[in-house]
């Protein structure tokens, strides 16, 4: 499994193919992303209009969000231009590097309370949270893992082998404490095998052993203010002053939206402040208030047309690899969706998952930008081996 | 699809139903959610709509600037002072944060947790409503709380006016103070536009006239933050009208004399309670209202503390209490004016006609002895006053009988409300048949009516009762409902009421017989009966009492009350009903071997008229040692 063996890159090769490669990038992915990376930037705007200062100046919510942008965009670029070929070479060494940054994370990390889910950096002062990256380089390890084991995987040691892989970066996040991430890195796991064709049936006893375990997590695992999410999610009455404000702040958030909102910065639950967090986990429900129905649904579309077209990126992929990465992507950006969303409209516990692309967040939207970069990468690398 | 196009062994690692399964996936996940926003945006959007609204916007009272009070001569005696109060909505103090923010108030405003706790649960509004922690909080310590506002959800710093009491307990009883609106009153109160945390007049004129004083206060429509900070002023639906001002018929000079020589009387009779009032007969205007023990009424505008407030409470001397009203004594001697007055309207007696003083009279087997144990003889009324004889007085009381002493106590103004503008007034009692029928199951026996012509038995009196009586006898006659407050007048200065006499009655006793009794209250001093208050350089007139009351020592004597009560003739002349200043001395339970309150009234006449000698007479504030110690 893991040895390191050189794989026939043909370099050389790479220059003279180029127009032929370009032919093959998929241009609608890259729109309908940096589409959804635009509204994020609009709303972060949208939230800086009222901290007194204005939204250009150096620290807003905007401009940080303007300079991950970049950042993100620089990173989409690399990854495209970088053999992914090379990621299965050094696919165990990353795992290796993954486990090593959580440890960091758990060491020096910081946090809201007593958590330690960022790494500051000393000199520019941005926050960084490692966990993101995390999730990527868990879909590369288990890509390069599936491709290979792919002739077994109608057996259950193979699926017991992918989650005994998962399971050390899940239990290392989940001690910061992320059970947001956690349950992102189990969605990808899940999706990642449900793709590579595992056998079904050993899927679904798995699943009925998870959900056997629902009450052990209960008991031991789940912090308490996580369990006050739970039940108030369940019955968001029982305490509309404490967990139950944000459900309730955000649907209100939501519906006063109406359908075609109040408009850029004049959403007054956002603005007055009565949404907390209103510019991470919460900013779908600005996006919504401010926007309107209309607008949530632009977002909607694009998220369906994002997806259906990293599924397209991973049917036509050749190399299985690239049919597992495909498949980890789509199944982690599906999965945060669902949860983040229906967090907001009050269909899924809170829990703090962010919205790709539109949370504002640079560590998310970077490892994006490398997920899909990859994706790009691997498109241009098949197209040119098939034409 | 490109199926056809791709080689066999790619196609092995693709499951094209599984492809198909996550597309419908996003599919249904796309349609959950879009159909949740259907129902949210569209089909529920007008109910959230008004709840963000409700959010946003609060309707919050403008409070008026409430009234002032001066004194007649137009010392200001009350003014509104800024102070930070401490408030929380409970709505807004989120739960999971509430002990914490709780225990940072607590320490910043010097209380226990569990003493912020009982403010909010005992909070009569609703958890929308501002409920107040603190009053009168340094401005350092608003700050501070104004600063921490984001870690303190819930918690308001107010700037807010506070009654600040320039004299103090000087006043305290005729001013009264403010406090918090109580949560039974709530109901009622807040169909009048009061707030739950409002506050209002609670005692003397500020509770008498707390419609005038308050104003009427505003209202307008804010934008607010989460935390009930308010953002911008929508509209101003109506603008506060200021409270109007009160102008006493109080003087602050002859309220400090009253003071001064009460405090001075009862600290040498070793006692605590008593009263000293004064009025201008001819109008009913009190210009002096002095009952001790008292309290600050600025304790109540900082916040009273439970330990002052228990404290105040349990003093066994009830200094919340005006005794000059709110409590009832036997008159004693005083009432012998009732007596007499009837007497001659009735034609029992002329100016002239004598009755014999004895040394007891007996009824049955029982013994009603004269004061000194003695009798003077034959006497007249004017005598019969003067020396305070009690067998004279017994046997007019028997020439009356009880009911027709019952009805010139009434004229008198005994028996009912005086009306005056303070509230917690008592009527007092006078004893009839049927009253005592109707309240022990039998008539006055004819030895009670003995006593109910001295004043003693069932007879009981406020000490502005006893002051009313002797001022309508001093001004010929009419008995005027006592005020003590002369006008009311508007922010803007324009004088909303002026000061009117109000008539309770003319008494019908015919003014001959009046000048009578002006002349036998005028021989009570010139027979010495109050010692050397004839020697002053004045005209004074008036009656002591010795009252008796409560339980008998081992020797068989009771406690006693004194009174003076007098009036001071304007020309000299004393049968002219021309007297500008009647005033009522009362020492509770005084018990000295002389008449205490005869000292305080001279010490507070010789301070009003500037006299230098002194004719205090200290000897006689000894306790007298037959009851008690």
């Amino acid at each position: 499994m893991g040895v390191l063996r050189a794989e026939p890159a043909r370099m050389g090769a790479a220059s003279r193919a180029v127009g032929s490669a370009w032919k093959a990038f998929d241009w609608q992915l890259t729109v309908y992303a940096l589409m959804l990376m635009t509204f994020g930037l609009v709303m972060a705007y949208s939230n800086s209009v009222h901290d007194g200062v204005s939204p250009l100046s150096w620290g807003t919510t905007f401009t940080r969000g303007l300079m991950w942008a970049a950042i993100a965009i620089v990173a989409f670029t690399l990854a495209t231009a970088f053999d992914y070929k090379w990621l299965k070479t050094f696919a165990w060494p990353l795992y290796g590097v993954n486990i090593g940054l959580l440890l960091l994370s758990l060491a020096i990390g910081d946090g809201v309370g007593n958590s330690s889910r960022w790494i500051t950096f000393p000199v520019i002062g941005l926050q960084f949270q490692f966990s993101e990256i995390a999730k990527i380089l868990m879909i590369i390890v288990l890509a390069r893992y599936l491709s290979a084991g792919e002739a077994k995987l109608d057996s259950l040691s193979t699926i017991l082998g992918a989650c005994l892989l998962t399971a050390p970066i899940v239990v290392l996040v989940m001690l910061q404490p992320d059970l947001g991430t956690s349950l992102v890195l189990v969605a990808i796991l899940a999706g990642m095998l449900f793709m590579s064709g595992a056998s079904l049936r050993w899927l679904a006893v798995l699943a009925a052993a998870a959900v056997a375990c629902v009450p052990l997590a209960w008991n031991f695992i789940l912090h308490d203010y996580q369990k006050a999410r739970l039940i108030s999610f369940l019955d968001p009455t029982s305490d509309p002053q404490g967990s139950g404000y944000h459900l309730l702040q955000s649907q209100i958030a939501v519906a006063s939206g109406s359908f075609l909102g109040k408009g850029l910065t004049n959403g007054t639950q956002a603005q007055l402040d009565f949404l907390p967090v209103q510019s991470t986990d919460f900013v779908f429900a600005i996006l919504a208030e401010e926007l309107g129905f209309l607008g949530a649904l632009v977002v909607f579309a694009l998220f369906a047309a994002l997806l259906w077209r990293i599924l397209s990126s991973a049917w036509r992929a050749r190399d299985p690899f690239g049919t597992m990465v495909g498949a980890g992507m789509a199944a982690m950006i599906l999965f945060q969706l669902t949860v983040n969303v229906g967090m907001v409209i009050g269909i899924m516990p809170i829990t703090g998952i962010p919205l790709p692309f539109i949370t504002h967040g640079g560590a998310s939207l970077i490892s994006l930008a490398v997920g899909l970069g990859i994706l790009q990468s691997i498109n241009i690398r098949q197209a040119r081996a098939e034409w | 699809m490109n199926d056809a196009l791709l080689p066999n062994d790619a196609a092995r690692s693709r499951r094209p139903m599984r492809f198909l399964a996550f597309g419908v996936a996003v599919v249904l996940v796309v349609g959950a959610l879009t159909t949740r926003l259907v129902f949210l945006q569209i089909q529920q959007a007008p109910a959230y709509e008004a709840l963000a609204e409700a959010n946003r916007t609060t309707t919050v009272a403008i409070p008026s600037t409430r009234g002032v009070i001066y004194d007649r001569a137009g010392r200001q005696l009350v003014q509104n002072v800024p102070t930070w109060s401490v408030k929380i909505r409970p709505a807004d103090l989120p739960y999971s944060q509430r002990d914490a923010i709780v225990a940072r108030l607590a320490e910043l405003l010097e209380l226990t947790p569990a003493e912020v706790n009982l403010r909010i649960e005992s909070n009569p509004g609703s958890r929308f409503d501002l409920v107040r922690i603190k009053n009168d909080v340094p401005e350092s310590i608003a700050r501070i709380i104004a600063e921490e506002r984001l870690k303190l959800p819930g918690v308001e710093v107010i700037v807010e006016s506070r009654r600040d009491y320039m004299y103090g307990s000087l006043l305290s009883q005729v001013i009264g103070f403010t406090g918090a609106v109580d949560p039974g009153q709530l109901a009622d109160l807040q169909a009048k536009g009061y707030l739950p945390d409002d506050l209002l007049g609670k005692a003397g004129v500020e509770s008498q006239y707390e419609t005038q004083l308050r104003g009427v206060y505003g209202e307008q429509q804010v934008e607010r933050d989460a935390t009930g900070r308010t953002i911008r002023v929508l509209q101003t639906a109506s603008e506060p009208k200021p409270g109007d001002s009160l102008v006493l018929s109080i003087d602050l000079k002859e309220q400090r004399y009253a003071q001064k020589a009460l405090e001075w009387g009862l600290k040498a009779a070793g006692v605590r309670r008593g009263v000293f009032a004064v009025m201008n007969p001819q109008t009913g205007e009190i210009l002096a209202l002095v009952s001790l023990p008292t309290y600050d009424d600025n304790l109540f505008a900082k916040g009273i503390s439970d330990k002052d407030f228990q404290r105040l409470m349990q003093d066994k001397d009830t200094p919340f209490l005006n005794h000059a009203i709110a409590e009832q004594y036997p008159p004693g001697s005083t009432y012998k004016l009732v007596t007499g007055s009837g007497a001659l309207a009735d034609g029992k007696l002329t100016r002239t006609s004598t009755v014999l003083s004895k040394p007891y009279v007996q009824i049955g087997p029982d013994k009603y002895w004269d004061w000194n144990h003695a009798g003077w003889g034959p006497l007249n009324i004017i005598e019969g006053l003067g020396h305070s004889s009690d067998t004279f007085f017994y046997q007019v009381s028997q020439m009356l009988g009880i009911e027709r002493l019952a009805y010139w106590a009434r004229q008198f103004g005994f028996g009912a409300k005086s009306g005056i503008d303070l509230p917690g007034e008592v009527p007092g009692l006078v004893p009839t048949n049927q009253w005592k029928q109707d309240t022990f199951g039998q008539g006055i026996f004819p030895g009670e009516t003995l006593q109910a012509g001295i004043g003693q038995g069932y007879d009981v009196a406020t000490p502005l009762q006893v002051l009313n009586a002797y001022a309508a006898l001093a001004n010929g006659g009419r008995l005027y409902q006592p005020q003590v407050v002369r006008e009311i007048v508007a922010a803007d200065g324009t004088v909303v009421r002026g000061f009117q006499k109000k008539l309770i009655r003319k008494l019908n006793v015919k003014s001959v017989h009046l000048e009578t009794m002006r002349l036998a209250a005028r021989r009570v001093t010139t027979i010495r009966h109050t010692y050397n208050v004839v020697d002053m350089p004045i005209v004074v007139s008036g009656k002591t009492g010795t009252a008796e009351f409560g339980v008998r020592d081992k020797e068989g004597r009771l406690p006693y009350h004194n009174w003076y009560v007098g009036y001071v003739s304007r020309s000299g002349d004393v049968t002219k009903p021309d007297s500008q200043l009647a005033f009522v001395a009362f020492v509770y339970g005084a018990n000295t071997v002389g008449n205490a309150a005869t000292e305080i009234a001279k010490y507070y006449l010789q301070l009003h008229f500037g006299i230098e000698k002194d004719y205090r007479i200290p000897s006689l504030l000894v306790r007298g040692n037959f009851y008690g110690d």
